[in-house]
């Protein structure tokens, strides 16, 4: 049985989120649930689902969907704490709609909360990370940095390229008073070429800040989301593909080794769509660093393998052209909300909420996830894709 | 963001040995790079782990690789994670791709930063770092 069209997204909501928001991350969390639930115009107690990305930074809780469900009032008949790392936004909303549509419950909150610095939580070196930190490297975005390397040189991509992704999102952003970046006013690929290296080939503008946040969406069936505050925005494709094979997540004949099909989260979730890529009229792209942009684009077929860099610098990805992508400006400029923002963002373009960046008469969106813990061994990726129409 | 850390000496953390790791770290001790392969098909794999992830067999012994690769990716470290590095940025750290297949994390040492290059041949060297650990860093292969 296809789940095309049978759920739709109703609500959605954050809290008040920057580069340090002093609120705990269940406070934020909370925020983000309370605004999700009104914007969709229901009563909490209509919900009876409740999904939540495992908060890492917090170390190891057991039961914090719980929790959560007892600080909300809400008695559920379906609950699980996720994590597949940036991919888990997406997945959650992947996961309500199977739930609702498996008879475990009708309406299902979907949310997270992310605070940087937690209080009193010890930087420990679990299992992994005895084969990395030894040797100086740190967290995520050193290993963005060895897949621009390889990319750069199979490829021939630029440090010029991936700056026209971090320019497209800035853009976006500063037409969006929400984001983090928005008083920072536009950059330019020279700007991005003068910021200072990070760990080399990735340069400051190449990453998405530090962002504490909080928020939500709420999933229902198709028919109860007619009567409610929006027109809904209903699930047409889902997709997901996870490996450990190395960096090459497109298909291609001419580099058969270490190549994994992360394409697939693509394939699935086009053909439970019935639709092609000419068909997505806006596209929320995963891109806590600019690279993964590129890589996206080719792994799910958008262009070809190695073509990601031409592509992003020729203006396809901005408003008017054609793939406007990350069009409130991504985690890269909007703020690193973990992939719910460009869920969010996604509803909100085909809902028509969007003034100065609508893109106009958008009906299909393509959204994105990418996630994992690829700075520990093994080296493991995770990609998620959502189609959404009006 | 090197200076706020100034004057603090701060050892560099060193990995904790578990069940799995052992036998690697103790090869390491005694400046041998053994390598899990795979009994059954002869896969070579790393991280040390209880199975074959091609064939999940659980036969396994532990064999001297041959400490020979190439550079797979190279990165440089400008930005300070941790004080203990402070003296090092910048840094460099590279994935090599053992002639056995298993990529693993490193630093190139004895050249420049800027003479690193994707596929230049490299070979093992060990950094005695305290009593119960070596590290295995790589080193431009001897022509």
């Amino acid at each position: 049985m296809s789940l095309k069209d049978k759920c739709a997204i109703v609500g959605i909501g954050f809290s008040d989120f920057g580069k340090r928001v002093p609120k705990s991350t269940m406070t934020l969390t909370l925020e983000g649930c309370k605004r999700a639930i009104e914007d969709a115009g229901i009563s909490k107690d209509d919900v009876d689902g409740l999904l939540v990305v495992l908060p890492s930074s917090e170390g190891e809780r057991h039961g914090w969907v719980c929790r959560l469900g007892s600080y909300l009032g809400i008695s559920s008949t379906f609950s699980a704490g996720l994590d597949i790392g940036g991919a888990t936004p997406i997945a959650m909303v992947q996961l309500a709609a199977m739930a609702i549509n498996a008879g475990m419950c009708s309406t299902v909150l979907c949310c997270y909360g992310w605070q940087n610095q937690p209080m009193g939580i010890p930087l420990t070196m679990p299992p992994g990370l005895d084969f990395t930190v030894p040797y100086g490297d740190f967290a995520a975005l050193p290993f963005k940095a060895h897949v621009a390397r390889r990319h750069m040189y199979l490829f021939g991509t630029t440090s010029r390229q991936m700056g026209a992704v971090a320019v497209t999102c800035r853009k976006h952003a500063c037409m969006n008073p929400g984001a983090q970046m928005y008083e920072k006013g536009p950059i330019t690929i020279e700007d991005h070429q003068n910021s200072r290296m990070i760990v080399e080939p990735l340069r400051l503008l190449d990453n998405a800040p530090i962002t504490d946040s909080g928020g939500a969406v709420v999933v229902t069936s198709a028919e109860r989301s007619k009567y409610l505050s929006h027109h809904p925005i209903y699930i047409s494709g889902m997709g997901q593909a996870h490996s450990g094979e190395f960096m090459r997540p497109w298909r291609d004949p001419r580099y058969p080794e270490g190549t994994f099909e992360g394409g697939k989260a693509a394939d699935i979730a086009l053909g439970m769509a019935g639709i092609n890529h000419k068909d997505i009229d806006v596209a929320q792209f995963y891109d806590g660093f600019t690279i993964l942009v590129i890589i996206e684009l080719e792994a799910y077929g958008f262009c070809n393998p190695g073509e990601g860099g031409p592509f992003v610098e020729e203006g396809r990805l901005e408003l008017g052209g054609e793939l406007p992508s990350n069009t409130a400006g991504g985690l890269l400029s909007e703020g690193h909300l973990m992939g719910m923002g460009h869920v969010a963002e996604a509803v909100r373009q085909l809902r028509g909420e969007c003034g100065k960046r609508q893109v106009k008469d958008a009906e299909v969106a393509f959204v994105s996830g990418y996630g994992g813990a690829p700075h520990e061994y093994p080296i493991s990726f995770s990609y998620s894709t959502l189609i959404l129409t009006r | 963001m090197v200076g706020k850390f100034e004057g603090l000496d701060i050892p560099k953390p060193v990995p904790a040995l578990t069940e799995d790791s052992k036998p690697y770290w103790e090869g390491c001790r005694r400046h041998e790079l053994l390598i899990q392969r795979c009994q059954d098909c002869g896969h070579y794999r790393f991280p040390p782990s209880v199975l074959c992830p091609k064939c999940m067999s659980t036969n396994t012994e532990w064999a001297a690789a041959s400490g020979k690769g190439k550079v797979y990716s190279w990165t440089i470290f400008h930005y300070l994670y941790h004080p203990a590095f402070s003296r090092d940025i910048p840094y460099n750290v590279a994935i090599v791709q053992l002639d056995e297949g298993p990529l693993l994390h490193t630093n190139i040492v004895g050249c420049k930063n800027e003479d690193i290059y994707i596929g230049m041949p490299v070979e093992v060297v060990f950094e005695d770092v305290d009593e119960e650990i070596s590290l295995p860093k790589f080193q431009a292969l001897a022509e």
